[in-house]
This record gives C-alpha cells, sequence and structure tokens, in this order.
C-alpha cells in the first residue's frame, strides 16, 4: 500500500485553545487571512423542559483541522497545471512555480485547505511541515498542542490504533475525497446531527 | 462573489455566444444558400462572420484576468488528463483556430465551398465540446450547486440564445451596412432583404422556444436546490434571499427580449414596409437577452457553495 502520513485529532481533549492555529501561522509566517490550520467552535443544544423545570442541554466542541492531504484530493484532480502534487509519503503539495492562481482547487476543497496569498498571486496550503518530517520532527501544530491532542503518522497505523472516524461536522462526506485524517470524536459530537447546530466562529475560520 | 469571478463571466458568456453564434451561422448558410444560391447567402454571411473572432479573443483575454499569475497562464493546458479546467483551455485554443482557418478561407473563398463546409462543421463539433468541457469544468462533486444536468443545460441554452440573438444583430448590420453602399438586392423584393426576413423570423422562433426551455428548468433547479443538501440550500438562499432582484430582474429581461420582442420580430419580419422596427427590435431584444444572460451568470457563480467547510 502506498504511504500516506496523516494527522490523528483527538477531540475528546481538545479545549480549542488554538495554539496549533498560531504556532502555524507563526512557523509559516503566513500573512493576514490565510491560516492553514484552524480550530472551528461548533455549538448546539437547547432549553429542554423536565418535569415542571426548564433546563439546557447545550454543548460546544472544537475541531481542529488543516488540509487533510487526502487520498484522493480533489485539488490534485482540478488543478489545470500540475501545481498541486501528491509527495512520495502523501503530503499534497503546491508548486509555486507552476501555480497560475485561478483558485480552482479553492472552489473545489471541501476543507477549505487551499488559501489564496493575494501578494503572491498564488494558490497556498499546509505542507504538512515537511522540512520538519524530512528531519524526523513532528510539525508545528503537533509540537505546540499542549493538550497533545494532535498527532501525525501512517494512516494505516493511526487507524489501527484509534479507529476509522474522519467525519464530525461540519466536515463533508469523506467519501468525495477519502480525507488522511483520523479522530476521536468529543462525547457531543454524536448530536451534531440534531437540529440548531452551527459553527459559532464563522469569521475566523 | 470575488471581483476577479467577472473576468469569468464575461470568457463564459463570450465563449458561449462565439460558439453559439457560429452554430447559428452554419445553419442559417444552410438555409438561405438552398433559398437564394450560394452567393447571396455568402454575402449575407460573411460579415456577420467577422463579428465572432474578436468576441472569443475578448472573453479568452478576459478569462487571463482571474488569474493571480496571468504571465504563467499558459500552463494551465498542463494538466489534459484530469483536469477539465486544462481540457476547456485545449478546446478553446482549437475552436479558435479551427474557426480562424474556416474564416480566412471563407473571405478569400479558398478551396472549394464543400472543403469550406467541412472545416466548419469540423469547428462546429469542437465549439459543441468547448461548451461541454466548460460545463463540465463546473459539475465537481464537491459543488452540489453546480453539479447537476442543469449547469450543462443553461450553457448550451444560453449558447444558442445569445447565438441567434447576436447573429440577427450582425445579419441586421451587414443589411443596413449593404444598404447604405446601395449594393443590390436591399430594396423591397430584393434577394438580401429576403433573406433578411426570413433568417430573423427563423431566430425569433428558435429564441422563443429557447426560452422556454429556460423557464422550464429554472423551476425545476430551484427545486433542487431546496431540498438536495444543507450546501445547495445555502445557495438558493443566496439567489432568492440576497440576489432576489437580480434573478427577478434577468428572467424579466430574457422574457422581454426573447419572447415579447422576438414575437414583434417575427410580425414585423413579415411586413416589408416596416422594416426599420423589424432592424431596430432585433438590436434591443440582443441588448436585453445579454444582460439578462450576464446576470443569471452572475448569478450562477454568486451561489457557489463547497460542500462542508469550504
Amino acid at each position: 500500500m502506498a504511504k500516506q502520513l496523516a494527522f490523528y485529532y483527538d477531540q475528546s481533549v481538545c479545549t480549542g485553545c488554538k495554539a496549533c492555529q498560531v504556532a502555524c501561522k507563526d512557523d509559516n509566517d503566513l500573512s493576514s487571512g490565510i491560516i492553514w490550520r484552524r480550530v472551528v467552535e461548533i455549538n448546539g443544544g437547547d432549553w429542554i423542559k423536565q418535569g415542571a423545570t426548564w433546563g439546557q442541554n447545550i454543548f460546544t466542541y472544537h475541531l481542529s483541522l488543516s488540509c487533510n492531504h487526502c487520498e484522493e484530493g480533489i485539488c490534485l484532480e482540478v488543478c489545470p497545471t500540475g501545481a498541486m502534487h501528491k509527495r512520495e509519503d502523501g503530503v499534497v503539495l503546491i508548486d509555486e512555480d507552476k501555480c497560475i492562481g485561478c483558485r480552482y482547487c479553492e472552489w473545489a476543497c471541501p476543507y477549505e485547505a487551499p488559501q489564496y496569498n493575494d501578494d503572491k498571486g498564488k494558490m497556498s496550503k499546509c505542507d504538512f511541515c515537511y522540512n520538519y518530517i524530512d528531519e524526523g520532527l513532528p510539525p508545528a501544530c503537533v509540537a505546540a498542542c499542549p493538550m497533545r491532542a494532535l498527532d501525525f503518522g501512517e494512516l494505516s497505523e493511526l487507524q489501527a490504533k484509534y479507529g476509522l472516524v474522519d467525519n464530525i461536522y461540519p466536515m463533508p462526506d469523506p467519501s468525495l475525497t477519502k480525507p488522511a485524517i483520523v479522530i476521536t470524536p468529543h462525547a457531543d459530537a454524536a448530536l451534531a446531527g440534531a437540529e440548531g447546530v452551527s459553527i459559532g466562529n464563522v469569521e475566523e475560520i | 462573489m470575488d471581483t476577479r469571478d467577472w473576468a469569468l463571466v464575461i470568457f463564459t458568456i463570450c465563449a458561449q455566444m462565439a460558439v453559439g453564434s457560429f452554430i447559428i451561422l452554419g445553419v442559417v448558410h444552410f438555409f438561405v444558400e438552398r433559398k437564394s444560391g450560394l452567393q447571396e447567402a455568402d454575402r449575407m454571411s460573411d460579415r456577420a462572420l467577422l463579428a465572432i473572432g474578436p468576441v472569443l479573443v475578448l472573453g479568452t483575454l478576459a478569462s487571463f484576468l482571474h488569474l493571480g499569475s496571468p504571465i504563467n497562464g499558459w500552463r494551465a493546458i498542463s494538466n489534459i488528463d484530469s483536469s477539465w479546467l486544462s481540457r476547456e483551455i485545449l478546446f478553446n485554443v482549437l475552436f479558435m483556430g479551427a474557426g480562424a482557418v474556416f474564416a480566412v478561407m471563407q473571405w478569400r473563398k479558398l478551396s472549394t465551398a464543400t472543403i469550406r463546409n467541412a472545416i466548419a462543421v469540423v469547428a462546429a463539433l469542437i465549439g459543441v465540446v468547448l461548451v461541454v468541457s466548460m460545463s463540465q469544468v463546473y459539475m465537481i462533486r464537491t459543488v452540489p450547486a453546480w453539479d447537476t444536468v442543469a449547469t450543462v443545460l443553461s450553457f448550451f441554452t444560453t449558447t444558442f440564445l445569445l447565438g441567434a440573438m447576436a447573429m440577427g444583430t450582425a445579419y441586421a448590420a451587414n443589411y443596413t451596412y449593404m444598404q447604405r453602399k446601395s449594393e443590390p438586392g436591399c430594396g423591397p423584393e430584393g434577394a438580401q432583404c429576403d433573406l433578411l426576413r426570413y433568417a430573423l423570423r427563423g431566430l425569433a422562433v428558435a429564441s422563443i422556444v429557447l426560452v422556454g426551455v429556460t423557464f422550464v428548468i429554472m423551476p425545476l433547479y430551484m427545486g433542487y436546490l431546496s431540498n438536495d443538501s444543507a450546501a445547495t440550500q445555502q445557495s438558493a438562499d443566496i439567489i432568492v434571499n440576497d440576489y432576489g432582484v437580480v434573478l427577478g430582474l434577468r428572467l424579466a429581461l430574457v422574457f422581454l427580449g426573447a419572447v415579447l420582442l422576438g414575437g414583434f420580430i417575427y410580425r414585423t419580419a413579415s411586413d416589408p414596409t416596416r422594416e426599420r422596427w423589424m432592424i431596430n427590435l432585433a438590436y434591443t431584444a440582443f441588448a436585453l437577452v445579454l444582460i439578462s444572460e450576464v446576470l443569471g451568470r452572475f448569478l450562477f457563480y454568486a451561489s457557489q457553495i463547497t460542500s462542508g467547510l469550504g
């Protein structure tokens, strides 16, 4: 089987502190508006009547997402120049010399991973900190997490260890692109299919 | 919608109008040749053909404006293997090339009419493939509002509607020019005058039918958007709530331009004393339908919502 690097995310311990997001931004020197890894805040719940009293069942969970370096990345498929390419270890990279900034990958990606860099007129995205990977070091986001909620490794090994969850609201149907991600879900994430769930920090992601 | 996406509105509208015009020109040429012979048909078509090239070139230049790095633009053709965007560019270049070869041969009357016709048919087929690949660019599985047969159907109705309208205008302009030069056949009962009426009647009928198709697709498509998924519901919300006025205007203008004025064109084309009316109506109808199609294409891009977090 082809090698495929993947992120592991333990949503059940994530506090939504955004250290991963900030470490990524800092390490990759990303300009304003570009966030390769971002933390989505999901809120839900309502008032519920219990006997004669009213209570609530509100909940919040977080979802830290970067590029999932999908096995069947639609960005790779639609890119007209071949700038979007997969390394041997499964990491999806953009060759800036080839990119023409047509933003087609941005339309197609259901994880909003490729983001447009207006200064360069090119697309940009999470590169799995391959410079660190090649030196045997962890990516910046993984190293930064105070809860040790993030990890990385070979997809099949992570799946064997943690299971096959790769779809938590608001992530799309995983069959669209086969994302290389393994998630240990937050206890309340199962409720996300219910009514009234919304993203709490739309302006941040 | 990103401001730069207006470049795509211009590109797709111009390229589709060029393909539609080229095909309509061929079909009309076929019928008028049977009616009045090759010489009269060529007199009618040759200058109208002149209008198509600049529209296609304008659209292609506009397409570069939507790129972040236009200098690198030529690379867009490199991923023919899997990217419909590459294929679209390829067929755009091929259509431009085949159309140009035909146009030069037609004006210089090189080779025989049969061979010229064969080249025109090849160019027209490439044009059809171009419109198909244009729709495939948008029919991506992660954008459910675009990934429907409505995209192909609406691209082709735009192609033929704008083609018919643009060629109606081109014939009328050519006729007016010939009249001013006092060329033969442009007076009452003249062959050119006769052909213009004949062509405009046919184009008016075709346009009314195409608007009928649009008015059938539209409600079905909106029904699909409201029911399919969260992403398509968001698209429907943008079209109806954010841009309801644009949608209303788009539908009103295409109805006014193609159906109402189309009907008037048909009637005035049957009455030799109302020639100026017929010609001015043809110009007005084209302007209204063009505005309508631009607004419709704006809505298409504005309602782009990717599944998931896109």
